[in-house]
């Protein structure tokens, strides 16, 4: 009927400070940005010719984002991913050559796309949504094949693998309890190279721009925690750096939502904050170019960079957990409080039944004085 | 150290709650129990415990808030929660090495019913307090079954609020040494909430402990005379003679 | 004549999973299967949750809609313990989804649907002058200078010079159906770009209210931002200038480039006007509320239209919704009733019965996908802003058919050509226009409260469960982007003992029920609908991006 697709001619890539300027970002802005990186890296400043240095030399690197099961909130986010100067992550740091929400093709030229460039290898493995594995893999399937597959088939070439968002992380919300479809985060899949864990649900968008520049500065992945979360952005605690934790120190609290405590923007400690149990970045780089963050527009963190937090930090306005399943406003405070009340009151009655008791045992038993035998002589035995 | 002897030579032995108790006649013998190191620890213990629950109970549910002018109280309950949780460390890092190099009351034998004799004495402790047939309890010198199991058990919880204090700690410095020994353990738990969670739950015990284990201090004293409050104070109690000792 | 199996899989350029599988025949589509190919089970994870946390836990079934099944669900909890918030809180709801439906429909536009009618390549062929004097013509939007374009094309050339196509490796680029002039193309490259960049700045009002997005927080009961125009930490002076500016930057974006942009395009495929109507029954449940309990304060009134008749508009009744699964992977108890369950009643059992991975069809088999089938009084039913726009025209609402005017004398075309793939993409266009306004009105109200010192957000008296009853049920009713909404609750006990939504994309995209009814994107690609080139299945993608699908809504 017509011919084919028109191919373009593809010229050899260019590095990123080419295309960068190509794409009319100034020499200052590009420094600022290499300046503005290092410190999000928690790098000296002095650091920021040698990332300045790599990323003008570096390709820019071929990535493929697989989308697996999810909400796409964590490629929303990142497309609110900014910075002062540089556009966007996908469309000038990296060349994005596989997105399913971004692409212009479908179907099978869209698996062209992933397959060209897991052939020409030396790609950086971007994941978002979890794995599930129960009945064969069928509850998350493109193009005809398992999530699981694909996720494998594509993680053999990556130079990186970026697990971003809690899905990739550990399954996320599809795998709370009960984990329906036996949802798993990418390390359970893929055990043979290092998996970089960006969480959060979804995680903050400047978090992934710094760990790709880091991994084209010094052709690794960052330093990383327990978690595999990269310590520049998860190595502390929201509550040791909370605007509000002024508030905490001073025993100033919200009691209640929109009470005198939260107009005065008061410590959300007792509304079940989980910041004194979360490690993440929020307080410090904020949402939304830096507009506000959870805690900053009045609710609790729930701890959404935290593994299982669907389940380990419900209820999310307690500050404690339901453990044992007691009625969900049954506290252990009450538990233990009638419990300490009880005992308090048993000591009492146990000391009057045991002044009742000797009373009865004095006027039964005869007061002997004779030593060694027999009972010992009760107060005003003798005197 | 034991020494018996008429009672009447040892009324220079002053029993504080004692003393409203005629001094008893017959054989009586005066026995050595707590070192003084056990008697150290038990006094820091038993203030730190008590300081550390008044505090964490606030930590847990600020049970006053500030007004408009910061007063600092929370930070002001934790660093006392803190020195007191030091103190408590210490104490049981002392005591557990006293277990070992304690005498035979202070050992790790006579705090946890281990012994078959102990397991079977165990019931009719039970029944003494109890008040049914009160005359065939067992008698011992330092802790009686029942004592050690109590004990037991506020070792063990001790322990964990101790364990699950200092995960809490370290989580501030994510690079410090603290959490670098005992974070890890988290996962073992069950989540940072669940250590939390425990954290708090095991100060009702002690709030439901220490009532109990006071009162039956004092009332050792009144019903058994001998001075077992001041065994903690001046290491030593009186026993009547005749009486066999299970621990003797 | 023989007929060709076409699979497309993925689609791209949606929210989620999906397979459309068709039968050409002489260039024409002849049968259609739309498969959702991943399911996560969230109505079954939200079972035995605090009621008060369920709307965190259904927020997450779509991060692209977010927001939406958080407001589903505190509505159905505050349905169910019949909590009544405060009149400041619910201004901000409809301000925080009046802007999720401005970002989500530009975004939509630009960014997931235009590269169905722009060329990207034929942009480097443009005349900057020429398309600078076009774009000016239609728009005062200040970036429309020849500079600009000259500078947006050179990025262009660059960027394919590069030899790193990224996202547009692989297009149809220079596919026939392809109808635009290169330098209304590369007005449309420029915008991609250009609002790429703003709806970074219009997601910050979620985040003045919520703290983030996407998945801001929500609160039963009201809204946890405070008001205190004196404190520093909650909505004070600053935050409402702030709001101000980003709407009024939104306006502008819709108003001077993206209706703009819409009409201009929509004039070079008007015979789309005429592709792809499918299902002619649409469905609104109303939106924008002063009181969640009377419709008749909703901006979006309901209502119901049946076989493409204006003049009858038909009350709204919630019981007549039944969710099927013959189609679907899925099962129910023994016994339950052939029509299907009403949410109360309703059930998640998956259970695979399709083939063995990997695929090769899944066309003719009697279950291939994983979205249920939802029918209202046993019809399928569109939901969107289609079916909101009719609806609203149907009623006689002043903006709407205004607005609707404007557009029919623009592209000379009459209200016949709503019932199409064209109508779809230029009603969604038409409510941002009109929802764009109604934020600066939500706004005016919230300030004068304010003002008049009412800046209560929270309702407290019903927080604590022991205010519960031991049994309740909820209708978290909404009209969201891509259409009606709803999220069926039962609590007991304090928890969850049911939850169920059906969502926009559940209806849009079902599959066949007993009766053989299509739903709307089967319907639609049956309808008189080419597909000239089975390799290249752009017109596929044009009909099903006009309903902007999303299967994570969809099968949840
Ligand atoms: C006026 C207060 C107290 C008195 C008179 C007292 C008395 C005693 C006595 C006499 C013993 C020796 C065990 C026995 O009787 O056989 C003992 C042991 C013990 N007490 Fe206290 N106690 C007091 C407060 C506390 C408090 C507040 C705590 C902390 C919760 C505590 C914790 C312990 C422990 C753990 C032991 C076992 C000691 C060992 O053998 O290692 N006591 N106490
Ligand atoms: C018997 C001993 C102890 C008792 C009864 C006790 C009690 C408590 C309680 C009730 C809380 C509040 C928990 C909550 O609801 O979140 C708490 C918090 C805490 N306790 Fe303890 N505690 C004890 C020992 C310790 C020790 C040994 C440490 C070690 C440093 C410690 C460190 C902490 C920390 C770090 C917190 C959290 C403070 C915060 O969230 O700001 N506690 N404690
Ligand atoms: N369908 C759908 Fe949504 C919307 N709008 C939700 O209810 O997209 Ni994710
Ligand atoms: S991590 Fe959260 S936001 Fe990201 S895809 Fe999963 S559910 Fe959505
Ligand atoms: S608001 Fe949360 S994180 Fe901030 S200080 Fe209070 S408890 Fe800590
Ligand atoms: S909920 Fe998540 S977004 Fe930040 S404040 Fe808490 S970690
Ligand atoms: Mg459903």
């Amino acid at each position: 009927m017509f011919g084919p697709t028109p191919t373009l001619k593809l010229a050899p890539g260019e590095s990123i400070g080419e295309h960068l300027a190509s794409q009319g970002v100034s020499r200052r802005d590009f420094l600022a940005f290499c300046r503005d990186t290092a410190i999000v890296l928690g790098l000296a400043e002095a650091a920021a010719p040698q990332v300045a240095h790599a990323l003008e030399t570096q390709k820019r690197p071929s990535v493929i984002w697989l989308e697996l099961q999810e909400c796409t909130g964590c490629v929303e986010s990142i497309t609110r991913s900014n910075d002062p100067t540089i556009g966007s992550l996908v469309l000038d740091l990296v060349s994005l050559d596989y997105s399913d929400t971004l692409m212009a093709a479908a179907g099978h030229q869209a698996e062209k796309g992933k397959d060209d460039a897991m052939k020409a290898g030396g790609y950086v493995l971007i994941v978002t949504g979890s794995v599930p594995l129960n009945e064969g893999g069928v509850y998350t399937m493109v193009a005809g094949r398992t999530a699981k597959e694909i996720l494998e088939e594509a993680a053999k070439g990556a130079a990186a693998v970026i697990a971003l968002g809690a899905c990739a992380h550990w399954g996320s919300v599809q795998a709370a309890k009960p984990n329906p479809t036996g949802a798993v985060g990418v390390r359970e899949i893929i055990k043979d190279k290092p998996v970089i864990n960006i969480a959060g649900c979804p995680p903050v968008p400047d978090v992934i721009t710094a760990t790709v520049v880091h991994f084209l500065t010094f052709g690794k992945l960052p330093k990383a925690d327990s978690e595999g979360r990269p310590l520049f952005a998860y190595g502390a605690r929201i509550h040791d750096q909370c605007p509000r934790r002024g508030h905490f120190d001073a025993g100033q609290f919200v009691e209640n939502f929109d009470d005198k405590g939260a107009r005065e923007g008061w410590c959300l400690y007792q509304v079940g904050c989980k910041g004194p149990q979360t490690f993440s970045p929020c307080p410090i780089f904020m949402w939304n170019e830096k507009t506000s963050w959870p805690i900053g527009a009045g609710h609790p963190c729930i701890g959404c960079t935290e593994p299982h937090f669907w389940d380990t930090m419900a209820p999310f306005y307690k500050r404690l957990p339901d453990v044992g399943g007691w009625g969900i406003e049954q506290s252990v405070d009450r538990i233990g409080a009638t419990l300490a009340g009880l005992t308090v009151a048993g000591v009492a009655a146990h000391a009057t039944w045991t002044a009742v008791d000797k009373m009865r045992r004095k006027r039964e038993l005869p007061v002997v004085t004779n030593p060694g035998a027999g009972p010992r002589p009760q107060p005003g035995g003798e005197a | 150290m034991t020494s018996t002897g008429k009672i009447e030579q040892l009324s220079d032995t002053p029993s504080f709650l004692g003393r409203g108790i005629p001094r008893p006649v017959g054989d009586y013998k005066w026995v050595y129990l707590w070192g003084l190191p056990l008697r150290a620890m038990h006094w820091i213990a038993a203030l730190s415990i008590t300081a550390l629950v008044v505090t964490g109970l606030y930590i847990g549910r600020p049970y006053f808030v500030g007004g408009f002018e910061p007063g600092l109280l929370m930070s002001k309950f934790r660093l006392a929660h803190f020195i007191a949780a030091v103190a408590l460390a210490t104490t049981a890092i002392v005591r557990m090495y006293w277990l070992f190099a304690g005498n035979r009351f202070e050992r790790l034998a006579a705090l946890f019913p281990v012994r078959p004799r102990d397991l079977g004495n165990l019931f009719r402790m039970v029944k003494f307090y109890l008040m049914i047939q009160p005359e065939k309890a067992p008698h011992y010198l330092g802790h009686n079954p029942l004592q050690q199991l109590n004990y037991t058990l506020v070792y063990l919880l001790a322990f964990t609020e101790v364990l699950t204090g200092f995960i809490m700690f370290g989580m501030a410095w994510p690079t410090g040494t603290i959490y670098s020994l005992t974070y890890w353990l988290v996962p073992w738990f069950g989540g940072i909430q669940v250590v939390r969670f425990l954290h708090h739950a095991i100060t009702w015990f002690f709030c439901i402990f220490i009532p109990a284990h006071v009162y039956l201090s004092f009332r050792a004293d009144v019903v058994e005379g001998g001075g077992t409050v001041s065994s903690i104070v001046t290491g030593g109690r009186f026993f009547e003679a005749e009486h066999h000792y299970e621990d003797e | 004549m023989a007929r060709t199996k076409v699979v497309v899989d993925p689609i791209t350029r949606i929210e989620g999973h999906l397979r459309i599988e068709v039968a050409a025949e002489a260039g024409k589509i002849a049968d259609a299967w739309a498969s959702a190919t991943a399911f996560r089970g969230i109505e079954l994870v939200l079972k035995d949750r605090d009621p008060r946390d369920g709307w965190a836990y259904a927020q997450r079934i779509c991060g692209v809609c977010t927001t939406v099944h958080a407001i589903a669900s505190i509505r159905a909890v505050e349905d169910a313990l019949d909590i009544h918030i405060p009149p400041c809180a619910n201004l901000i709801r409809n301000l925080v989804l009046g802007m999720q439906f401005v970002h989500d429909h530009v975004m939509h536009f630009y960014h997931l649907h235009a590269l169905d009618w722009v060329d990207v390549v034929s942009a480097l062929k443009a005349d900057p002058v020429a398309a600078a004097k076009i774009a000016s013509s239609i728009s005062p939007w200040p970036n429309n200078d020849a500079a600009h374009f000259r500078a947006v094309q050179e990025r262009l050339k660059k960027f394919v010079g590069s030899g790193q196509l990224g996202i547009f490796a692989n297009g149809y680029w220079g596919h026939p159906a392809y109808k635009l002039p290169p330098e209304v193309n590369l007005i449309g490259v420029a915008h991609y770009l250009e609002t790429l960049e703003w709806q970074r700045d219009a997601v910050r009002l979620h985040t003045i209210f919520g703290g983030k997005n996407p998945h801001p927080n929500f609160l039963v009961g009201g809204m946890a931002s405070a008001i205190n125009v004196d404190a520093r930490a909650t909505i004070n002076g600053a935050r409402i200038a702030e709001i101000r500016d980003i709407i009024a930057r939104a306006r502008q974006i819709v108003d001077q480039v993206y209706w703009p942009d819409l009409l201009a395009i929509a004039g070079f495929y008007k015979d789309w006007g005429a592709i792809g109507g499918g299902v002619p029954n649409y469905l609104v449940y109303g939106e924008f509320p002063v009181d969640i309990r009377d419709t008749n304060s909703y901006y979006f009134k309901p209502g119901v239209i049946l076989g493409n008749d204006l003049t009858k508009v038909h009350e709204f009744d919630e019981k007549l919704i039944r969710e099927q699964i013959d189609a679907a992977w899925y099962d129910y108890p023994q016994g339950s009733p052939a029509e299907g369950l009403h949410p109360y009643e309703g059930e998640t059992i998956p259970k695979y019965t399709g083939p063995k991975p990997p695929w090769d069809y899944l066309q003719g088999l009697d279950k291939y996908t994983w979205m249920k089938a939802p029918r209202y009084d046993g019809k399928p039913m569109q939901v969107g802003p289609l079916a909101r726009i009719l609806v609203a025209y149907g009623h006689g609402h002043d903006d709407v058919r205004q607005l609707a005017k404007e557009v029919m004398d623009r592209l000379q075309v009459g209200p016949a050509a709503l019932f199409s793939t064209l109508g779809r993409t230029a009603a969604r266009g038409m409510e941002t226009v009109l929802l764009a306004r109604m934020l600066d009105t939500w706004m005016d109200q919230l300030v004068e409260r304010i003002g008049n010192g009412d800046t209560s957000t929270f309702t407290r008296d019903k927080w604590d469960p022991s205010t519960w009853p031991r049994k309740a049920q909820g209708f978290g009713r909404a009209d969201v982007p891509r259409g009606a909404l709803g999220h069926w609750v039962q609590i007991e006990d304090g928890k969850f003992s049911r939850y169920q939504a059906v969502v926009p994309s559940t209806w849009n995209c079902s599959p066949k029920d007993p009766k053989g009814q299509h739903g709307p994107y089967e319907a639609s690609l049956m309808d008189n609908h080419p597909l000239v080139n089975p390799e290249q299945p752009l017109e596929i993608i044009r009909t099903i991006h006009s309903f902007d699908p999303c299967l994570a809504c969809g099968v949840h």
